[in-house]
């Protein structure tokens, strides 16, 4: 295996154009660029870390099978350089099929969906999005595309009414992105040269490795780098908290990392599988995981986050870890041609510090899917329902024996301690015991073997001590009544 | 041409007579096709590019002095040009309609997170990274950030009332409440950051700036800068919302005009996020204790809403959470007091509805438990408790639907299937409940001027410093126009938010679209005279429509009409009707709710809001004013909580994130209908104000639905799962 060719510029298409740039910085963003470089002030900066979704705009990219597909992501954290390669269209660019409104566009002057207006070109993208691949979407899927979006004036009720009717407008095969489809898409195959790209600055490296092989080969030389996913994190680590990140290694366009196969009971995802592709796997596998995915972010940050990324850094309220290891998933790191397997919940090993060593990278995570006798449950507890930061999640999976005791029970929490951690204690207690609400009660004091919680402004260490407790009584409950199947989140 | 108003009486309903048809029909936003392709131009992005760029630097004390600011590390940086520490400078936004500069030397710290100095670079990432290298030494002083343990607390003569034999009142009563509700900080966050852009031209000044209300901003900012207000402009003809938070010229801005002076380039300001929410203004917290005293029938006897609110030291404005107290309900004895206590918190200001936002929580859910405890229906209660003319000084209503929203919102709600005993309907996990709560919003009419032109093309174009912050001013004061001149709406232009303009009113209050929409009016009546005069008839002889004047049988095109562009400002002013009439808009919610009796978790299912607010200039974005009040309401009832630290007073959740404003999930079903009302008393459109109404009362509806569906009366807002979770069945 020979290495890459070395490219020293980054090439997308913007709207019309085909942009090259030799002078990308490892911090830059793509909304800067936008508004500041190109004066496509379109595309609005409200929060610069990708919670209000003002910045929405759509990228588009050449799948493994060669097709072109558009997904709704965050400008304002979405680095520069990971965008070789991407058609990226901006509000500027739509337009109707006679030049004037787009049906978008017109159908949210009608239904006085904007207000202000400050708001309403991330609202029109998102809107976009979801149109061109499902123009009859209804109310709930609409809502769901809009999750990343916040509005302060309207109500939200005219932005979905114009989110129904936009299909009175005109029809998706008429849109301009549909009649350049192919155009965009040769262009797009003409830019993939499979080279590594690496631009060096006064402000640090920047590398897109080729392949994951590259990406093996590239961490080799720089152990150390900052690795770069979805960036539903590491972009704040620049907008928010202004951390220097160089060397950056861009992963997300890795197609090496973004398969998904099972094996028997079995769930193979590689590491740069976002949340939006995860969502359909797990609808169709283990549907608790896919209600606990409409619960991350809005949609823009589930087409940008991916599984890998969730789990490499080490959140203590990442959302998928919990689930995943009260399923036994275990997490495969690759350094060169090396690779080594270990239990999810060992990877964690304290608050910002996991089991990962320089030059190495997740390359993918295994999940047993539960057995057909096992009752599993995923819980998600936050303030606010939607788009917000998880203060609990708990996760159970439980097999009872023929007689009704409590052969396997796994407990996992986030938001309880300064990892995703197992709740050992309780487990013990649970383990061969009759499947009973008096077995549960026994258990409870346990949680106060297992967690230590903190406080913070999410919420109170007793709050999450009486949370935890209760999402074992609400398992019992749903699992007692239901006798079989499961809910989630 | 002039027409001057003062309003001292009662006006006829001229706009009735109108032939147009443009006034109150549901038209679209006209500027909504430039929002909507992104061509909408806000302060941030007016500039050409070549502008260098600030950025504000924040204290990181509570209370004290900076010392010394040691810039010799920024200044080494490549691209930084200056570290201003003027004196000049604003610690904090202007209030509402101040017209001077708010508090001003940063030297001076009495917040954590107000500016101490601006950074200027050519870009934004020099400039931001340049204002971490300051070296910046601090005096400390003992800081307040506890409202309950606040050294200086103060009780205004003129925020006391007593009325009646209120403590007899309350032992006689045969059904009495007395409870204490409060509610956090809470921050407008509006959609745009605020952003300014300064521009000198000599000794003139042009500022594109994110008001609310320039004619105030102009005064405000010139007095800041100590020149003379004609030698500042500002411009603001986008305003991404404000919410009360644009209202007083802020600290972007003066800062932004002096680093502009000193390096003699145009310079750009724009908040952050996070600066938005420690540097522009919050409501204040509110401790507030309701008492009712009721006999048998439910009729209340005595009213007394006590208040603690807080503010920084020397601000004058406080938190009036009474506001709607004094006219809603009857009641001989009523008892009034606030306390103010002085702390070192992000300033108080006045955000969407001051007053009725966070007092109607209080009092509206003090009627909901004194329905509980009378086994009254709460619509019921209410409309026994509506007083003949208002309790405290006797003064007629102008017009008052509170009746009609009542019964009409009860009906179209379907209330009679409210179970009223709490807790009673369950759906497998999830209690159901259904509450109520009225509305209402002192109404006010503002000095205001605006010019309209007739163009030789039979063309009209409105201009005023007005601005449209979203709420719809572009359109409803073309439709008055359009209304008036007999044009279709794509016939009228109008330009706002330019102080190179005649001064409006400013949007804030609810008081915009009546008061600038008055003046409009004057000024087309003005111009009707002179088409009139042209034709050789009376005005009221005249019809206009679609852009032809007839007069009995005869026609003539306004374009013919019309040699010269005829102009004239109109000019409205308040005047005895204020003092005579208490003017106010009404309204009722309903709202249906299920908690999660495991999580306690809250899901609004539906709510509708019935609003009678005199005549409505356009349905359609009247009625998203009203959707956008319902949702604060739904914010400030369950989710909107602005934390500051117990040490030094910083806000905690100075994001998106953390600050959790309501998201379209949260937000169910909304409905909202208009009751027909006219109130000649208001001004001579015959509207009331709307921007501030659909709030007032939403939250405790949704509360009020909480106690029907679980039987817990939480009274610390917001209602978050902690607060429900203990009481639960499970």
């Amino acid at each position: 295996m020979s290495a890459p060719a070395i490219r020293k510029d980054i090439r997308f298409l913007l709207n019309g154009d085909t942009v090259t740039l030799h002078d990308v910085r490892p911090g830059d963003m793509l909304l800067d660029f936008l508004r500041i470089r190109r004066g496509l002030t379109g595309t609005k900066e409200g929060c610069a870390e990708g919670d209000c979704g003002a910045c929405t705009v759509l990228v588009g990219r050449l799948g493994r099978d060669g097709n072109l597909a558009y997904e709704s992501v965050n400008a304002c954290i979405r680095f520069l350089a990971s965008l070789d390669g991407c058609h990226v269209v901006t509000v500027e660019h739509l337009k109707g099929a006679d030049g004037g409104l787009h049906p978008v566009q017109q159908a949210l002057v009608d239904h006085h969906g904007s207000q202000c207006g400050f708001c309403t070109p991330g609202f029109v993208m998102s809107l976009y999005g979801l149109w061109m691949s499902r123009p009859d979407a209804d109310d709930r899927v609409i809502e769901k595309a809009l999750q990343g979006n916040l509005c302060r004036c309207t109500g939200y009720e005219s932005i979905i009414r114009a989110g129904r009717a936009i299909s009175d407008y005109g029809l998706p095969q008429d849109d301009p992105l549909a009649s350049e489809r192919e155009t965009v898409a040769h262009a797009l195959r003409s830019l993939a040269d499979g080279a590594r790209v690496e631009i060096d600055s006064a402000d640090g490296r920047i590398v897109i490795p080729a392949d994951v092989d590259d990406l093996a080969r590239v961490l080799e030389a720089e152990p150390d780098a900052t690795i770069v996913s979805g960036a539903t994190d590491v972009g704040l680590w620049v907008t928010k908290f202004m951390r220097d990140v160089a060397p950056v290694v861009f992963i997300g366009h890795i197609e090496g990392l973004k398969g998904v196969h099972t094996h028997g009971n079995l769930l193979v995802m590689g590491a740069g599988v976002s949340y939006s592709q995860a969502h359909g796997v797990f609808a169709e596998h283990v549907p608790q995981l896919a209600a606990l995915v409409d619960r991350i972010g809005g949609e823009q940050v589930r087409n940008m986050g991916t599984i890998g990324g969730n789990i490499a850094n080490g959140s203590p309220i990442g959302d998928t870890p919990p689930p995943m290891i009260a399923l036994g998933a275990t997490v495969t790191l690759r350094k060169r041609h090396n690779r080594r397997s270990l239990p999810l919940e060992d990877f964690f090993i304290d608050y910002g510090r996991q089991d990962r060593a320089p030059g190495e990278f997740v390359e993918s995570v295994s999940v047993p899917l539960p057995p057909r006798d096992a009752q599993f449950a995923v819980y998600k507890v936050s303030k606010r329902r939607d788009e917000d930061i998880t203060a609990v999640l708990g996760a159970f999976l439980l097999r009872l024996d023929g007689d009704g005791r409590v052969q396997q029970i796994h407990i996992a929490f986030g938001g309880m301690a300064g990892v995703p951690k197992r709740a050992r204690a309780v487990e013990a207690v649970l383990a061969g015991q009759p499947w009973t609400m008096a077995t549960v009660e026994a258990a409870l004091d346990s949680f106060e073997i297992d967690y230590q919680p903190l406080t913070d402004m999410r919420a109170s260490a007793a709050y999450r001590m009486l949370v935890a407790k209760n999402l074992l009584k609400r398992f019992f409950l749903e699992t007692a009544q239901a006798g079989g199947g499961s809910k989630a989140a | 041409m002039n027409k001057h108003l003062k309003m001292d009486e009662r006006q006829s309903d001229v706009l009735a007579d109108m032939a147009q048809g443009t006034v109150g029909r549901e038209l679209a936003r006209s500027e909504g096709p430039l929002k909507v392709s992104g061509r909408a131009v806000y302060a941030a992005e007016s500039g050409d590019g070549t502008e260098a760029v600030g950025v504000l630097v924040r204290a990181t004390i509570a209370n004290g002095r900076v010392a010394s600011i040691d810039a010799g590390d920024a200044l080494a940086l490549e691209g930084v040009l200056r570290v201003i520490t003027d004196s000049r400078m604003v610690r904090r936004p202007a209030q509402g309609t101040a017209n001077g500069a708010p508090a001003q030397d940063t030297s001076q710290v009495d917040h954590f997170g107000q500016p101490v100095a601006l950074v200027v670079a050519d870009t934004f990432e020099q400039a931001r990274h340049a204002a971490h290298l300051l070296d910046i030494r601090y005096g400390v002083e003992t800081a307040d950030i506890d409202p309950e343990t606040a050294r200086e607390v103060e009780t205004p003569e003129g925020k006391r009332l007593e009325q009646g034999a209120f403590d007899t009142a309350m032992d006689d009563a045969a059904a009495s409440i007395d409870a204490i509700y409060t509610t956090p900080s809470q921050s407008a966050a509006p959609m745009e950051p605020h952003a300014a852009l300064a521009r000198w031209d000599g000794d003139r000044l042009t500022l594109h700036g994110a008001y609310q209300m320039l004619k105030y901003n102009r005064n405000e900012l010139a007095d800041a800068l100590g020149i003379h207000p004609d030698n500042v402009r500002i411009v603001s003809r986008y305003v991404g919302g404000g919410f009360g938070s644009k209202l007083g010229i802020g600290p972007e801005a003066v800062a932004a005009a002096i680093a502009a002076r000193a390096i003699g380039r145009p310079v750009r300001v724009v908040m952050s996020r996070a600066q938005v929410f420690e540097m522009t203004s919050r409501r204040s917290e509110t401790w507030q204790r309701v008492r009712l005293a009721a006999d048998r029938d439910g009729r209340l006897t005595a009213i007394g809403h006590d208040a603690r609110v807080s503010n920084l030291p020397g601000e004058a404005f406080s938190e009036p959470v009474q506001i709607a107290t004094h006219f809603l309900y009857g009641g001989a004895s009523r008892h009034y007091e606030t306390r103010i206590a002085r702390l070192n918190r992000t300033c108080a200001g006045s955000m969407r509805a001051p007053g009725e936002a966070v007092g109607m929580l209080a009092l509206e859910n003090a009627m909901d438990e004194l329905a509980h405890h009378l086994g009254l229906d709460p619509v019921e209660l209410r409309l026994r408790n509506i007083p003949e003319r208002h309790p405290e000084n006797g003064k007629p209503f102008s017009s008052r639907g509170l009746a009609d929203c009542l019964t009409t919102g009860a009906d179209l709600f379907g209330w009679n299937r409210r179970n009223t005993r709490p807790g009673a309907k369950r759906e497998g996990e999830w209690l159901v409940g259904l509450g109520m709560a009225s509305a209402a919003r002192s109404n006010i009419l503002s000095e205001a001027q605006a010019r309209v032109r007739l163009n030789t093309d039979g063309t009209a174009t409105v201009e005023t410093d007005m601005t449209d912050i979203g709420t719809g001013t572009y359109s409803i004061l073309g439709q008055v126009a359009g209304e008036m001149l007999g044009l279709a709406p794509e016939d009228v232009t109008v330009e706002l938010g330019d102080t190179a303009f005649p001064p409006g009113s400013g949007s804030g209050g609810s008081w915009g679209a009546g008061s600038v929409g008055s003046a409009v009016f004057l000024a087309c009546q003005d111009l009707r005279a002179a088409l009139a005069a042209r034709l050789g008839c009376d005005p009221g002889e005249m019809t206009l429509k679609d852009g032809v004047a007839t007069v009995s049988n005869r026609q003539t095109r306004l374009s013919d009409l019309v040699d010269e562009a005829m102009e004239a400002t109109g000019h409205i002013e308040p005047g005895d009707t204020k003092q005579e009439m208490q003017q106010a808009a009404f309204g009722a919610h309903f709202a249906e709710v299920a908690v999660n009796s495991v999580t306690g978790e809250t899901r609004v299912r539906r709510m509708l809001g019935v609003f009678a607010a005199g005549r409505i200039l356009n349905l359609k974005t009247a009625r998203s004013q009203c959707f956008g009040g319902m949702i604060f309401g739904i914010g400030a009832a369950l989710t909107e909580n602005l934390v500051h630290d117990p040490r030094d007073g910083h806000v905690v959740n100075r994001d998106l994130a953390e600050y959790h404003i309501p998201v379209n999930l949260d937000v169910p079903r909304l409905d909202v209908a208009f009751l027909e009302e006219r109130d000649p008393w208001a001004n001579p459109i015959q509207t009331k104000g709307i921007g501030e109404l659909g709030i007032s009362g939403a939250g405790a509806a949704v509360t009020n639905a909480i106690f029907n569906a679980t039987g817990i009366r939480v009274r610390d807002y917001p209602v978050t799962l902690d607060k429900l979770l203990p009481g639960l069945p499970g």
